[in-house]
């Protein structure tokens, strides 16, 4: 059974169709890559799977459960986590706790232990400490955890805001442009920590990204969108070949 | 390895701290007969306001709302606990007794209050908050104005008209006369009740930023769509922290109302809702500290400018604009912090010089 699997999918804003019979089927452990002009629909399509828009019709089924229509904390408790094109840290939170906030519904006490500091307190935010440190670590970021967020480089946000997505223990992680504005070295570092977090977390990744470089370095399989529709899909060297994909998105 | 303590443990720490000399030097100087009739009377409403002003600053600087009630909350506290201690001040006459019962019951009315308010209010955001708040403040001062309370032998009997439609019995006793407020309501608050109300207050605040709570309300105020994203009830926190201001903002009126032997509903007007944000906004938007120190300094100063009778409000309009200005702007605030640094190198020179000689 496929981890993903989205039928029909649609999305109208007024008269407007931004996303039209949209379909995907994403298996588990798969590095998928969503790719297509501006404008396609593409980040849309990420709102739709993480419930900030509903849709008007088509299905979402993650591991067999739907998730249509459910809310953006339902759908993350249901086990998608995601990032955003523009980064959306907590700014004036430190780095650790940015983390501490993704793994706020995985280690849990209530306000008034918090308040009046009883000895769960203490045995829960330990335990939340080491394991955002362990977060951190993967992402090289251990060493500024007590910084604030705002002070991080731009590399290191879009890892942050990744290791946060990861603090919630997703199933499937949804990035949206993760390379974007970086250099060619700091592209060849993410490429390695999508690889890592992959692997080591067992996370299925469905990525947005316009670096061909990145797209062709590491998607197994692609779907190419344009105007929203899906124009293409299918392994990542056979759609970055096909005539139409080349015409439509790429450039001859 | 040193262990390292956290930075805002040790914010709330010397927060404590500096508390704790307040409160020993006030009560030397109490004790030693050192203290001016008008000092000591400002003494409890000065903890009320501070405590007022750390529980707005929960709602406006670590949720990102503005509200505006904060006097309404304020209202309720004081006139629950009044009417409660004005039914058992026979029964009780310990007031170490009567007046913890007050505190909770104030503070719980106006939690359930801020709960009930919060739950259509908060789905509104910024200015269109501020003004619905501020409506609901008004309401609450109104509806308490023209509430007449009285009991006889038979019970308790309620009015929204006037005294005589009570129809209270031979026996009857007043406890709220409309407009004219409450009266005989026993005066149980004392400065080291007050000072040891607004501790417990900043220890609830500080452990309430630092825990699990505080975090997903302020990652709400830093990011909504993000905090969403990461599986954070937004409605469940937003609720928590306007409750939490409420219960504050509550008890801080339990303070208040049992300091004066009459009070008028009247006092609890939109003035008093400004008065508060201004120390929330002066000591820092978000800073705990920053608002008791805001509180303390404003609310003494009008105060102390009563021998220039006529132009005491004038100055105290100035001084509070010079010092918005001088903790807003960016010079002003680092010519400050520099000399500050200096003071502070100046003071602690031997003592990193021996740590220097020690490596």
């Amino acid at each position: 059974m496929a981890l993903l699997e989205v039928k029909k999918l649609g999305i109208s804003f007024g008269g407007l169709r931004a996303v039209d019979e949209f379909s995907i089927k994403i298996e588990k452990g798969e590095l998928y890559g969503l790719i297509g002009p501006n404008g396609a629909g593409k980040t849309t399509i990420f709102n739709l799977l993480t419930g900030v828009y509903k849709p008007t019709d088509g299905s979402i089924l993650l591991d067999g459960v739907d998730i249509t229509g459910k809310s953006t904390i339902q759908i993350n408790r249901a086990g998608i986590a995601r990032t955003f094109q523009n980064i959306r840290l907590f700014h004036n939170l430190s780095v650790i706790d940015n983390v501490k906030v993704g793994l706020h519904n995985h280690y849990k006490y209530s306000a008034g232990t918090g308040v009046f500091r009883l000895p769960k307190y203490f045995r829960t935010e330990k335990e939340m400490n080491k394991k955002a440190l362990e977060l951190l670590k993967v992402f090289d970021l251990d060493g500024e955890a007590y910084l604030p967020a705002s002070g991080l480089p731009y590399g290191k946000q879009r890892k942050l805001e990744i290791a946060r997505a990861l603090a919630t223990e997703p199933k499937l992680l949804l990035l949206d442009e993760p390379a974007a504005g970086m250099n060619p070295n700091e592209t060849a570092g993410l490429m390695d920590t999508i690889l890592t977090v992959r692997d080591e977390f067992g996370v299925t990744v469905l990525l947005i990204e316009h670096d061909m470089f990145l797209v062709s370095g590491i998607c197994e399989k692609l779907t190419v969108l344009n105007f929203g529709q899906l124009l293409c899909e299918g392994k990542t060297g056979d759609v970055l070949s096909n005539p139409e994909v080349i015409k439509a998105y790429l450039g001859e | 390895m040193k262990k390292k303590i956290s930075p805002m443990t040790r914010k709330s720490f010397v927060t404590y701290g500096l508390l704790l000399i307040v409160f020993i030097a006030v009560e030397i100087m109490m004790n030693t007969g050192n203290i001016s009739s008008m000092l000591k009377g400002l003494l409890v409403p000065v903890c009320v306001y501070s405590i007022l002003a750390v529980s707005l600053n929960l709602t406006v600087g670590i949720l990102g709302e503005l509200s505006l009630g904060q006097a309404g909350f304020m209202c309720i506290g004081a006139y629950s606990s009044a009417i409660f201690s004005n039914l058992v001040k026979d029964t009780i006459t310990q007031p170490l007794i009567r007046f913890p019962l007050a505190i909770i019951i104030g503070g719980i009315c106006a939690a359930l209050f801020g709960i009930l308010i919060g739950i259509p209010v908060l789905r509104l955001r910024g200015d269109y908050l501020a003004i619905v708040t501020l409506a609901f403040g008004e309401i609450i001062k109104n509806v308490f104005a023209a509430l007449y309370i009285g009991y006889d032998s038979t019970g308790l009997h309620f009015s929204l008209k006037s005294q005589g439609d009570l129809g209270l019995g031979a026996d009857g006793k007043m406890i709220i006369n409309g407009a004219l407020g409450i009266s005989g309501t026993p005066n149980d608050s004392t400065f080291e009740i007050a000072a040891a109300i607004l501790f417990i207050t900043l220890i609830i605040a500080y452990n309430f930023v630092n825990s699990r709570t505080g975090r997903a309300v302020m990652s709400i105020r830093d990011n909504r769509i993000a905090a969403e994203s990461v599986g954070i009830n937004i409605t469940k926190y937003k609720l928590i922290t306007f409750g939490l201001t409420a219960f504050l903002a509550g008890v801080a009126g339990v303070l208040y109302s049992h300091n004066f032997y009459s009070l008028q509903a009247s006092k609890f007007d939109y003035n008093m809702s400004i008065l508060v944000l201004v120390f929330v906004v002066l000591g820092g938007i978000g800073s705990i500290r920053g608002s008791v120190i805001a509180a303390v300094v404003l609310t003494m100063l009008p105060e102390y400018l009563r021998s220039i009778n006529n132009y005491r409000m004038l100055f105290y309009a100035v001084i509070l604009i010079v010092m918005m200005i001088c903790t807003s702007n960016a010079t002003i605030r680092n010519f400050f912090v520099h000399n500050f640094e200096k003071l502070k190198g100046l003071i602690f020179k031997n003592k990193s010089k021996t740590v220097k000689e020690a490596e």
